[in-house]
């Protein structure tokens, strides 16, 4: 069983979900997904769940935590849901980030709601090395992210669309203007997919290895219904499920849409 | 039938229906322990299901449609959601036949349940040659004909729209195919009974109804088609009183069983089919949205037996007519 124990704009539209959960099939790790069901007491609509990345995680409070932003009917119900409402929960599902290959001077590149999983991820990889670039429309949707990000001690650097911070433009570019003085061993990146593929092609230009996760439409989460096949680059070109063997993937894993 | 003088406990209760073949031996049956088989394409191959509950408790299982090549199968997006419903455009992905008896098959090895395979094809030719291919296999109680696959081109739908081909395809595949067979319709049609007739005298032994209604979505922001493909098939809660009816209707004129299926996600709507004439009911959908579906349906027939005092849930098929 899961309750909400806080449900709270903490952005222009930008929700704050803590969960806090009986059980879990699996200690969650960065980068996997719940797939929530957001209609309420039977109704059919919406009638799929709605598949949300980890944002935080406390194993001793029993509490999950998501970051959203409401963009459509499902996530507008949600946003409307109070303080003690029982959801109905899967998770978590997918493929984590995998941790193991931290070594040495680590990017992590977030845009728009992609900041989302990289949080839990930062904390996780516990590098004093680390460097972290974000990006969204403006400094109002990062001031959550900047503060929580800071609370890390990681290396800290904001862009944003509509004003100057560090730069006018996008957590990419942001990311580029430090890349040659400052090349990175390995990167994790998480946002729009042209953002993806952009660092995707910046990095393996470089020999600079890496993992991104994918934002695919979904059916149900579970892999059973095909929705969010990826193209793979595999000789036997064998598609890949966003919702089993991704979200996260290795740099050149899936066809990305420049 | 000797009066009761006990109420009826969950033990009582038999919830077996026999799909009887056309083949008139009766090893040909296929004996289900419940009415619940679910649909090709919502539950992959078995395995992801079964990380949320032993799937040997459904009546059968069909496997993800399979093609003679693999399929790749349409761009994404695939999916867009409606009105109690989900149109997709999945477009058959499948590794083919041959992968499909090298990997799959040997993986459904521990299921003690039966197994359907769908499969589909771009030409006559092709279910002939699926047929052949799976003829004599061990691991299947039979096989889901799928004349009705509205998002592949030139193929599935339009063989089923056509009663002269549904007839002609279900008889070549009749002779090469021993097994049960089963034929999958589309409602995408004038009147459905006539391809189940169709298939009835070709030798099918059942019919399923029904597949995807064709549909589509269109994003005003973008003011496009949502879906890749443009078109899908809609399936879900709205599609559920288009099928009972179909069902109904169909069940008065054929001699063979019907798999009803079509926004099945409890026990009621379950009910709701077999009185309406099907012997056995899908469930597609749901299985996206609650994994553990397929056993709390089971439990809401109990529940639905007890209430009505019904020992013998074979009894209800067609009851409403």
């Amino acid at each position: 069983m899961f309750k909400i124990i806080a449900n709270n704009e903490v952005g222009p539209g930008i929700f704050q979900l803590i969960l806090n959960y009986d059980q879990l099939p699996q200690k969650p790790k960065p980068g996997q997904f719940f797939n929530i069901k957001v209609s309420q007491s039977g109704s059919d609509d919406p009638l799929l769940r709605r598949p949300f990345s980890i944002f935080d995680f406390d194993a001793a409070e029993k509490k999950i935590e998501f970051i959203y932003r409401v963009v459509g009917k499902g996530t507008k119900i949600l946003s409307k849901l109070e303080k003690e409402t029982e959801l109905d929960v899967l998770g978590p599902l997918g493929t984590p980030f995998s941790l193991n290959e931290n070594k040495g001077n680590v990017h992590l590149i977030g845009g728009g709601m992609g900041i989302a999983p990289l949080y839990y991820l930062a904390k996780k990889l516990k590098s004093s090395k680390q460097k972290v670039y974000l990006g969204a429309a403006n400094q109002a949707e990062l001031n959550f992210f900047e503060e929580k990000f800071k609370g890390l001690g990681v290396e800290l650097h904001l862009a944003a669309m509509e004003e100057k911070l560090e730069i006018r433009g996008s957590a990419l570019v942001l990311w580029l203007n430090y890349l040659e003085k400052n090349t990175p061993d390995y990167v994790y990146t998480c946002g729009p997919e042209k953002m993806l593929a952009a660092v995707e092609k910046e990095a393996l230009k470089n020999n600079i290895g890496g993992q991104l996760s994918v934002e695919k439409r979904m059916g149900c989460g579970i892999g059973v219904c095909l929705s969010c096949s990826c193209e793979t680059r595999e000789e036997d070109q064998k598609n890949k499920r966003a919702c089993v063997e991704g979200p996260v993937f290795g740099l050149g894993e899936v066809i990305l849409s420049a | 039938m000797k009066k009761r003088k006990k109420k009826l406990s969950k033990s009582d209760l038999d919830l077996s229906v026999i799909m009887k073949s056309k083949q008139k031996a009766e090893n040909k049956n296929l004996n289900l322990k419940n009415p619940l088989i679910t649909a090709s394409g919502t539950c992959g191959n078995g395995k992801e299901l079964a990380d949320f509950y032993d799937i040997n408790q459904l009546g059968a299982f069909t496997t993800k449609g399979i093609t003679v090549e693999a399929q790749p199968g349409n761009k994404t997006p695939r999916i867009a959601e409606t009105s109690a419903g989900i149109i997709n455009s999945i477009g058959l992905e499948n590794p083919g036949v041959e992968n499909f008896i090298r990997e799959i098959l040997p993986e459904t090895e521990n299921y003690t349940l039966p197994i359907l395979a769908n499969i589909s094809g771009y030409s006559e030719q092709d279910f002939i040659s699926l047929a052949e291919k799976l003829e004599g296999r061990e691991e299947l109680a039979g096989i889901e004909v799928n004349l009705s696959c509205p998002n592949i081109k030139g193929g599935g739908m339009v063989f089923g729209t056509d009663p002269e081909k549904v007839f002609e395809i279900t008889k070549k595949v009749r002779e090469v195919y021993s097994g049960y067979i089963i034929v999958k319709l589309t409602p995408n049609i004038t009147d459905i009974i006539e391809t189940a007739l169709a298939a009835e005298k070709a030798g099918a032994d059942a019919v399923a109804m029904i597949n995807t209604l064709s549909a589509m979505k269109i994003d005003i922001d973008q003011q496009k088609p949502l879906l890749a493909n443009t078109f899908g098939g809609l399936s879900g809660p709205a599609v559920r009183p288009v099928a009972v009816k179909m069902v109904y209707q169909t069940y008065e004129k054929i001699g063979i069983p019907i798999l009803g299926l079509g926004g099945v996600r409890s026990g009621s709507d379950l009910i709701e089919f077999m009185l309406a004439g099907a012997t056995a009911v899908g469930i597609g959908t749901v299985n996206m949205i609650d994994p553990m579906a397929g056993p709390r349906i089971i439990g809401e027939i109990k529940e639905y037996m007890l209430k009505h005092q019904i020992p013998d849930l074979s009894s209800i098929i067609g009851a409403a007519h």
